[in-house]
């Protein structure tokens, strides 16, 4: 339970805004990282700081208006982040409030949907998820409610069917009993097989269901009002990318992506908000130096051992968790275009 | 032949399934589990090879597999066989002593396997369920076995799903390639091959997500490699090799380059490829 949630509002403009979003990604791994996340912010003219609770705090910007954002740590997950390693949003429309992922356990959802209280006490109608992964999901279980449905791409179910047991456990393991408590595999209730538009009173909501890329069930959410996308992990910014699908699917979807015309856009890890295309750059320029790497290692007839230990390496050093996860990576490019 | 038995046997043992998982949330192994506990090995050396005695750690066969397995499901082991051990081998086994079903591989060399000269290996990925040693034990010419260890931290391997695109995994099924790399000099005494089959080798735990029940084993059984009448090797499999099976060996190195390969899965499904030639899929 939360106590009363405090709201402070702080109102800013010009470059002072973009101070402040700077001192906000506190965990951004480089200067750079913050320039690309500072770049985005000429929009927004509020950031707002939830106090959700005596103990525990979510920090939202207001990206555009009705738009808010928290960024989630570039950490795994753990007892004292309690999952909350991904960015989560809402939408407040005239009548009702969309979520754009839950985070990583029920308390941690608990906070964000406290957070919301403290912005609106608006009915939340829809809880989107982009994807499946444990950090975007597990917090879906403190949404439940009698009209409130639960959003994602048509194989959002069976991908999350099929590993529910598995992220349970190894969500319980990471993240200990008291910060897992109450976590569920909440699985979707509104189905989204190609496209869909919700409406949350004078406001609508579009999503697009993409091709196997991060995942096999990655959803692009946009806010049609104010020309924000929410590109859940399509777009990693600070954050390595991860490769839960398919790398020619994804480097495909991000050329796609750049023809966009000039757009807001929230990325699942990194900044509240960046500026298409420039935010995809980096994320481009890592996995094209991946499959360009991993490539001719197989043209080569090197084995997927020896691209573990060299492909990519020059990304080293220019991402947060590049140790934890870039091998892994290798290993699923590897595995993927060693059938090309 | 308590070899086979210990391949395709389900055993009890309680499976401690953590991890997997993808993106954002990509599970590292934090918890403990260690090498010390419960040691599998004095049972399954007793069930795979009797009374035999076995040589550990004379360095006729070296194992080479991630100290950390990044992806449980797609773990990398190389068994090297040094020049200095002479003639040909028999046979070599793959072990991983914590997986469901422990033996890996079980592989029986023939004539086009040649008889050393150079450094002999034998890489293929597997699924690795929880720590555990991973096992290379080969027999040589003089019927004397050899083994070696190495302990791998890794967990979730056999429950993480087949396939990434659960809609492209059964869309290729049987897809093979058979690859021979030339070697960089002509007179060199082994050259090596890679063979790659599209298939998901489900083990029996991985969930089917409509039903909710384990989607039934399904996974290659045997491979047999020739080159032209003369075998190199056949290899019965079980089902801690990883999707899309892949094996990457040497063999003799001799003018005539050209590989067949047949391998057949649970179904039965026979699958068929060559060096050089588009794979073929037969009834």
């Amino acid at each position: 339970m939360c106590t009363p949630a405090q709201l402070q509002m702080i109102t800013r403009s010009g470059e002072e805004e973009t101070e402040a979003i700077a001192r906000v990604l506190k965990r951004s791994v480089s200067r750079r990282s913050v320039l690309t996340g500072a770049l985005a912010f000429s929009v927004s003219s509020i950031v707002t700081r939830v106090a959700a609770s005596a103990a525990t705090s979510m920090d939202f910007a207001e990206v555009a208006a009705g738009v808010f954002v928290h960024q989630g740590r570039y950490e795994l997950q753990s007892p004292q982040n309690r999952g909350d390693m991904a960015n989560a949003s809402f939408i407040v429309g005239d009548d009702a409030v969309a979520v754009i992922d839950t985070l990583g356990s029920a308390k941690a959802g608990a906070d964000l949907l406290a957070a919301i209280r403290a912005v609106t006490d608006k009915p939340i109608r829809y809880v989107i998820n982009t994807h499946m992964h444990p950090d975007h999901v597990l917090g879906n279980g403190a949404f439940k409610a009698d009209g409130t449905a639960f959003v994602g791409h048509h194989k959002l179910a069976r991908g999350l069917a099929a590993r529910a047991d598995t992220y349970l456990a190894s969500s319980k393991n990471m993240l200990g009993d008291d910060a897992f408590a109450g976590s569920e595999i909440v699985l979707p209730t509104l189905s989204v097989d190609d496209k869909m538009t919700l409406d949350l009173g004078g406001r609508e909501v579009v999503l697009e269901a993409q091709s196997v890329a991060h995942t096999d069930n990655d959803l692009i959410v946009t806010d049609a009002k104010t020309g924000t996308i929410f590109l859940g992990d399509l777009l990693f910014s600070g954050h390595v990318p991860t490769l839960d699908g398919s790398l020619r699917g994804w480097l495909s979807l991000i050329d796609q992506l750049e023809r966009h015309a000039l757009a807001r856009v929230v990325p699942g890890h990194g900044p509240h908000a960046m500026q298409l295309p420039a935010a995809l750059g980096d994320e481009k320029r890592y996995w094209s130096t991946v499959a360009g790497d991993v490539r001719k290692l197989i043209a080569e007839g090197q084995t997927l051992s020896e691209a573990t230990k060299t492909a990519g390496q020059s990304e080293r050093g220019k991402w947060a968790m590049f140790d934890q996860y870039h091998v892994r990576n290798v290993t699923a490019a590897f595995a993927e275009l060693e059938w090309e | 032949m308590g070899l086979r038995r210990a391949m395709h046997k389900y055993s009890s043992r309680p499976i401690f399934a953590i991890a997997a998982g993808g993106g954002g949330a990509l599970v590292a192994l934090s918890f403990s589990a260690n090498a010390a506990d419960d040691d599998m090995w004095p049972s399954l050396q007793k069930e795979v090879y009797g009374t035999r005695p076995i040589i550990e750690n004379d360095g006729a066969v070296l194992i080479d597999a991630p100290e950390r397995a990044e992806d449980p499901a797609v773990v990398p082991i190389t068994i090297r066989v040094p020049p200095s051990v002479k003639g040909p081998l028999k046979s070599m086994a793959l072990i991983i002593d914590k997986n469901p079903a422990p033996v890996a591989a079980d592989i029986t060399f023939g004539p086009a396997a040649g008889d050393g000269g150079g450094e002999r290996r034998m890489t293929t990925r597997v699924r690795i369920d929880t720590y555990s040693y991973v096992r290379a034990v080969i027999e040589t010419e003089d019927g004397a076995l050899h083994m070696v260890k190495t302990f791998v931290k890794a967990s979730g391997g056999c429950s993480a799903p087949a396939s990434k695109d659960a809609d492209g995994e059964t869309a290729d099924l049987g897809r093979m390639q058979v690859r021979s790399f030339d070697p960089a000099l002509p007179t060199t005494p082994l050259r090596e091959a890679v063979i790659m089959i599209k298939h998901p080798n489900t083990n029996g735990m991985q969930m089917d997500p409509i039903s909710r029940g384990y989607i039934p084993a399904r996974f290659i059984k045997d491979i047999e490699v020739k080159r032209g009448d003369d075998l190199v090797f056949r290899a019965k499999t079980g089902i801690s090799i990883a999707a899309n099976p892949h094996f990457r060996f040497t063999y003799r190195n001799t003018d005539d380059k050209g590989l067949s390969v047949t391998a057949n899965d649970t179904e039965p499904t026979t699958f068929t490829g060559a060096s050089g030639q588009a794979a073929a899929l037969s009834q």
